[in-house]
């Protein structure tokens, strides 16, 4: 049988008195586009951050590939995308996708660059500082930085937040083009229609536990809305 | 090795990408020596009594100078968290900060020598050559300490402060020692007492670096 790419199983997280996450059982196959919808303070993020294993759960299990998150071999399949760039402003848009490219020992690794800046329209600012960069290109790079080395799980929390609209349609299109390729993607966002046209499946996470685990087919944003978020103002 | 050396290779070049941080911290050694040059008035004697430790002060200075900035890179867009994402050990990303630190805090010293044997009027005599390896395991002494705390520190607010709280009492006898050393060499007095003493800040700075290349992992997972 095939591993899922992903089992948490009975995870739970705090910090000091602040419970984050209760009880979390969870299983996501290879190839699932899941989007994981919920309230700020929901524990969303903390779920991507324990999947990626830069956070230890308090308790529970969590496997990548049958795996330790923390297994270089898992780590090297693995990209998060978030509000943090994970870029450095001192170096020009090439040298930060080489020094990434050579981190995560991408094979031909020029070719590979030039492609991704081009998939996010950075051909023509390519030997510039990021510094100098608009807040959109830093995160049109961001997501180039991410599919560099062709990950095969993508954790992406609140990527749309704060884009532009050219950066939005980029991100999209290339999302797309993601689960096309088979990629597993996990997705954390308050845009509920975005989160219908590309996701299979959908969490509601609320009160620290996975309220709700449904197919997006089923369902309609508004429904989704209403039922969950009727009171969340903040859930535009 | 790869990645050490990639992240070596990446803070280099910002490094000499942004030389204003170098040329201050030459000049603010050039500071040190003209104030403690020209305020007191002391015999030569006396003088060259406080130069080992006035040369270290500049270069401690510029170690930390160096230090806050080898992890300010690391903090200002969430680089840490990207080195804990990382597929490599945190052993690697140390040893790739660490040299980086090191070679800079080392071109600095390079940088702040001339002027100091300029100021006390040093003669270059064969012996000199002794400095360099007091210079090397002092400073190697400070930054595989250093590293491992700016790393600590950077996770927490108030980051410069608790740097300094955690690594001195740590460093300071290898500063120390480092001290006499080369006060015994620019004194011409390289007594018994020399190399074992040389040999205690060796197996210090091995002690530090062996134990911080294993913490590291430690230090970056939240
Ligand atoms: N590092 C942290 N220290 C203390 N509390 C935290 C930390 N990270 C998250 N929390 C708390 O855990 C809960 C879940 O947060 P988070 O996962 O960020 O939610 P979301 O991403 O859904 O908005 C919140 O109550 C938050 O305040
Ligand atoms: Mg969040």
């Amino acid at each position: 049988m095939l591993l899922p790419a992903l089992e948490l199983t009975k995870v739970s997280k705090d910090f000091g008195r602040i419970i984050a996450l209760r009880n979390i059982d969870l299983t996501i196959q290879s190839g699932e586009f899941v989007s994981i919808l919920g309230r700020n303070g929901a524990g969303k993020t903390t779920l991507l951050n324990i999947i990626s294993g830069v956070s230890k759960p308090s308790s529970g299990l969590v496997e990548l590939y049958g795996g330790d998150p923390a297994d270089t071999e898992n780590k090297s399949k693995l990209a998060v995308i978030s509000h943090e760039v994970f870029l450095y402003n001192n170096l020009t848009a090439t040298e930060n996708l080489e020094y990434y490219a050579s981190i995560y020992g991408v094979k031909d690794a020029e070719q590979r660059i030039k492609d991704v800046l081009q998939s996010v329209e950075l051909m023509h600012r390519r030997f510039d500082l990021v510094g100098t960069f608009s807040r959109g290109m830093t995160q049109r790079l961001t997501i180039a930085r991410a599919l560099l080395h062709e990950p095969s799980l993508l954790l992406l929390d609140e990527p749309f937040t704060g884009l532009d609209q050219l950066a939005i349609g980029i991100l999209i299109s290339l999302l797309r083009k993601q689960k096309e390729l088979g990629r597993t993607i996990l997705l954390t966002t308050h845009d509920l229609h975005t989160a219908k046209e590309l996701s299979q499946r959908y969490l509601i996470l609320e009160k620290h536990r996975i309220l709700h685990d449904g197919l997006m087919a089923d369902t309609n944003p508004d429904e989704i809305r209403q039922k969950y978020f009727s009171s969340d103002r903040s859930g535009e | 090795m790869r990645a050490a050396l990639s992240i070596l290779k990446k803070d280099l070049r910002m490094e000499f990408r942004s030389k204003d941080s170098i040329l201050s911290m030459w000049i603010f050694s050039l500071l040190i020596f003209v104030i403690f040059n020209f305020t007191f008035e002391v015999s030569r004697l006396v003088m060259l009594e406080i130069a080992p430790g006035l040369l270290w002060v500049a270069f401690i200075f510029s170690g930390m100078f160096g230090l806050n900035h080898a992890f300010a890179v690391e903090k200002e867009n969430g680089n840490l968290r990207s080195m804990a994402l990382m597929p490599v050990d945190g052993g690697q990303v140390y040893l790739g900060k660490f040299m980086s630190v090191t070679l800079i805090m080392l071109l600095f010293e390079s940088l702040i020598f001339p002027i100091f044997i300029i100021f006390y009027d040093l003669q270059l005599s064969f012996q000199m050559f002794l400095l360099i390896p007091v210079i090397l395991a002092g400073t190697i002494g400070f930054t595989s300490l250093g590293t491992i705390l700016s790393a600590v520190a950077v996770h927490t607010r108030d980051q410069q402060i608790l740097l300094s709280l955690l690594l001195w009492p740590l460093v300071s006898p290898i500063i120390i020692w480092s001290v006499n050393l080369t006060g015994m060499v620019i004194g011409g007095d390289i007594t018994q007492g020399f190399y074992p003493l040389l040999t205690r800040v060796i197996a210090f700075d091995v002690i530090f670096f062996a134990v911080s290349f294993m913490l590291f992992e430690f230090i970056l997972e939240d």
